[in-house]
């Protein structure tokens, strides 16, 4: 499982950035099980009902037992802002991002399609686009997590984390994280990248997956 | 258009396969708040619409699927399904529940069940795109694998969001211990041979997207339930063991009483060693994942990365591993190979074990010859043979054709005393774990209503209730002695019926809420949090003594069912197997037999403490209109079916 560190310094230079884990690799335990709770919690959150349609954060499912959770990525050069026709993609008066304003939005889609990451989300009954906002700082997601796989983490956390993940890289044999990896046995190295996880589970299909 | 019925749909789905007719119907609140959802709203059409006149195999037999009424919510473990229908193993009662994302799919597209009757005279499916529903030509998908179907039916509806149903070779062959698998072997409805009955209906799939919502009426008291929820997991002993090994964890169960039926329920110590739950925790598991919303996490899948079965990726439960101990197999990666061709073909491993092993033991005695198995040495252990007979099952090749009536019609068959070798309850192949010793644990597989099952009870409660509970809620302290106890095991019995009943109305998962280490959680989960979770999402008041009683209505339900279709006390039992021959093999066990006038004695108690008839096993008039069942207590009275 990797991690996304994503920040959620857009705007302001010199701010604090935010970063919104999705596993951490300093605990290698962690790994996301696919029960989607985090879906469910966010659209009762954000919608005041149960619908994953209605969710900021996806769990994708790649391979047989394989699961990733996936959420706005806070881009530095968000391409979700620049796409958008009526500039109702806008800075958050207080948080160190940028939020849809549901007023602006008419539900063109634009964004929708431009999000390399594939993660801005649309809602088929008010007909707007939908971005993490991560919860005012304190995500919904994070606190209902039954892995523990997400976190969000100050600059200091962050550093913390960089530096293990770093010096696992370094030592390059960190067997304990390494066995607690989706398909562990065919990976050298950790998986540092979403991409290269999703070819892990590429893998985990043509191997026998279905 | 933001749905606010709680976290119900609205909308019952009706679909004649026959005449091609589809039908939306209201749903009725009066009989949800009843019959409150999964396999109440199951067991209640089925008693309405499928008499005793139907076949299980005739098109007007009806293929119910019922989500949970929680399923959609962000409940805890709320993701069951049932599937009900007349039965073609048992004749009788029959249903099967599972995980998955179908139910949920089914509710966010408005649905709160599918009725699905007749037949169709070529091989369809059934596509449901929120209000579009359509049968479509299944041409292409015929003769797929579970998980080929699921791919397909993915790609062909540009879309990862659905959820689909599909059966495999076996149930389009009418196999009797096929199954029904939701997204591909996501999760089963495994018992009952209710995948036989989507085959001959020649329904090969149902792929279903939803967008709408599942609604909530009181947030706030949903928010406190979910953190009561979760200090009760944090705390029973019962949970960190099925997040560490999964389903796997109950070997140990087993080993500590030495009740493990290998080799056809014969033995009860076995060489378990190479299955240690930690053998597949270490070498074969992927990770721990989880079903929809479940915190506690014990879903396994499993790959086998070199030998033989290199390449083989799976889901496995404990059960598999169980029944290939009831075939002799003790090789993991046999074991995890055996589960991924039943999950391929769409077959039941429990049924499957079972039936293997009967036709083991039949070689064993001569009464099936090597000439019958085409050159198959089918003996215990020899796991080579397990993959073919189950191929042979699967496709109903050579004797395979016969297996695959399931081990009690295969043994009228073969005549020659053979059925004393079938291992069933009213024709339902055993599950879990070997009775002898535990009188109340073999009562409880012959009062189940849909035949040998150890998830219709929880008799293990009494391994965990303290005496004093026992006097308390079951009249006698002697009720959590385990080998010895007598008074109080009856309604023991029927109280935990009712109460599991509970999490198969509501759709939540037997591990998470219904297994404990304490009868103090375990009321807690089962009973409070359950209901406080159906009362914040539905805005209902119900108390959890009128939750228990739904549970005790279902169950009666399908009890009436069955003893309309002529079952009373005498279907009531168990294999004579229990009874007569003392387990062997050495370990904690060895020697018991199930006493027979024990059996009786809480028999008699269970039937008395559930209102029914204590010789007949027939369920009283009184009864029934307690419950509110008066229409059924009519029909009964008109047939001369009531105690």
């Amino acid at each position: 499982m990797p991690r996304t560190s994503t920040t959620a310094g857009v705007r302001k230079k010199g701010a604090k950035r935010r970063v919104l884990y999705v596993s951490l690799p300093d605990q290698p335990d962690r790994i996301c099980s696919g029960c989607e709770t985090c879906q469910l919690m966010c659209s009762l959150e954000k919608a005041g009902a149960f619908n994953p349609k209605k969710s900021r954060i996806k769990v994708l499912p790649l391979a047989v037992g394989i699961t990733i959770p996936i959420t706005c990525q806070q881009c530095e050069d968000p391409a979700c802002q620049k796409a958008c026709p009526e500039k109702a993609i806008v800075p958050h008066p207080k948080l160190n991002l940028l939020v849809v304003d549901e007023k602006k939005c008419t539900g063109c889609l634009a964004c929708v399609g431009a999000c390399p990451y594939g993660i801005m989300g649309y809602d088929p009954e008010k007909k707007i686009a939908l971005k993490c906002d991560l919860c005012e700082g304190n995500p919904v997601c994070v606190q209902s997590c039954p892995s523990k796989v997400l976190e969000l983490a100050g600059p200091q956390r962050s550093a913390e984390i960089n530096r293990r993940r770093f010096a696992a890289i370094l030592a390059n044999e960190d067997t304990a994280a390494r066995n607690n990896l989706a398909g562990a046995e065919q990976i050298k190295t950790l998986p540092r990248t979403l991409t290269l996880l999703a070819a892990q589970g590429a893998k985990a299909i043509t191997e026998g997956g279905r | 258009m933001a749905r606010k019925k709680g976290s119900y749909a609205g909308k019952i789905l009706r679909v004649d396969l026959s005449s091609g007719k589809i039908e939306k119907q209201d749903l009725d609140f009066d009989f949800a708040h009843k019959y409150i959802g999964g396999r109440g709203f199951g067991s209640r059409v089925l008693y309405n619409e499928v008499p005793p006149e139907v076949a299980p195999l005739d098109p007007e037999n009806r293929l119910i699927f019922t989500p949970g009424a929680l399923f959609g919510t962000a409940v805890p473990a709320a993701s069951r399904t049932t599937a009900t229908a007349k039965s073609p193993v048992t004749e009788m009662f029959g249903d099967g529940h599972s995980s998955g994302h179908w139910g949920s799919l089914l509710k966010s597209a408005g649905y709160d069940q599918l009725i699905i009757q007749g037949a169709a005279e070529k091989p369809v499916y059934l596509s449901i795109d929120n209000d579009r529903v359509e049968i479509r030509d299944a041409k292409h998908l015929w003769g797929k694998s579970n998980m080929e179907t699921n791919e397909s039916l993915l790609e062909t509806h540009g879309s990862r969001e659905i959820g689909t149903l599909s059966i495999g070779p076996a149930g389009e062959k009418k196999v009797r211990l096929a199954c029904i698998f939701s997204d591909g072997i996501m999760g089963t409805f495994a018992r009952t041979g209710i995948g036989a009955v989507m085959g001959s209906k020649n329904l090969k799939a149902v792929a279903t997207r939803g967008t709408g919502d599942v609604g909530i009426v009181d947030i706030e008291a949903f928010k406190k339930a979910y953190q009561d929820y979760l200090q009760v997991i944090a705390v029973d002993p019962y949970v960190p063991p099925a997040t560490k090994y999964g389903t796997c964890r109950f070997m140990y169960h087993r080993v500590k009483f030495g009740i493990h039926g290998a080799n056809n329920w014969r033995l009860g110590d076995f060489d378990w060693k190479p299955l240690d739950p930690e053998v597949f925790r270490s070498d074969y598991q992927i990770k721990a994942s989880a079903c929809p919303m479940c915190p506690v996490r014990c879903r396994r899948e499993y790959r086998i990365s070199t030998g033989k079965y290199a390449g083989t990726v799976t889901k496995l439960e404990w059960e598999t591993i169980a029944r290939c101990m009831t075939c002799g197999v003790n090789d993991p990666e046999a074991v995890i190979y055996f589960s991924h061709l039943c999950n391929q073909y769409g077959l039941d491993v429990e049924g499957m074990g079972d039936t293997i092993a009967f036709a083991m033991e039949c070689f064993e005695k001569g009464l099936i010859s090597e000439k019958e198995t085409e050159g198959l040495r089918l003996v215990f252990g020899n796991s080579d043979a397990l993959m073919e007979i189950t191929r042979r099952i699967a496709y109903r090749e050579g004797l395979g054709d016969l297996l695959a009536e399931g081990s009690l019609r295969a043994a009228r068959a073969i005549g020659q005393g053979a059925e004393k070798y079938a291992m069933q309850v009213k024709g339902s192949e055993m599950s879990a774990a070997d009775p002898r010793g535990m009188p109340v644990r073999a009562v409880s597989y012959a009062t189940s209503t849909r035949g040998s099952d150890h998830l219709r009870s929880n008799p293990y409660v009494e391994e965990l209730i303290t005496p004093e509970e026992a006097l308390q809620h079951f009249g006698s302290k002697e009720a959590a002695d385990i080998f010895q106890g007598l008074k109080g095991k009856g309604r023991l019995l029927a109280w935990s019926e009712n109460f599991v009943t509970i999490g198969d109305l509501l759709g939540l998962c037997k591990f998470a809420y219904y297994r404990s280490a304490t009868f103090g959680y375990l009321r807690r989960k089962g009973v409070e949090l359950a209901t406080r979770f159906y009362n914040a999402c539905n805005g209902t008041r119900l108390s959890e003594e009128e939750m228990l009683q739904a549970g005790e209505r279902a169950f009666n339900m399908e009890k009436a069912f069955n003893v309309r279709e002529g079952a009373g006390r005498e279907k009531d039992i168990i294999p004579e197997r229990f009874f007569k021959e003392a387990l062997a093999g050495g370990g904690p066990s060895n020697g018991a037999v199930v006493d027979r006038e024990k059996f009786d004695l809480i028999l008699d108690e269970y039937y008395g403490s559930r209102g029914w008839n204590e010789k007949t096993g027939l369920p009283k008039k009184e009864t029934l209109e307690t419950l509110g069942l008066h229409d059924i207590a009519e029909d009964l009275g008109k047939r001369k079916r009531l105690g």
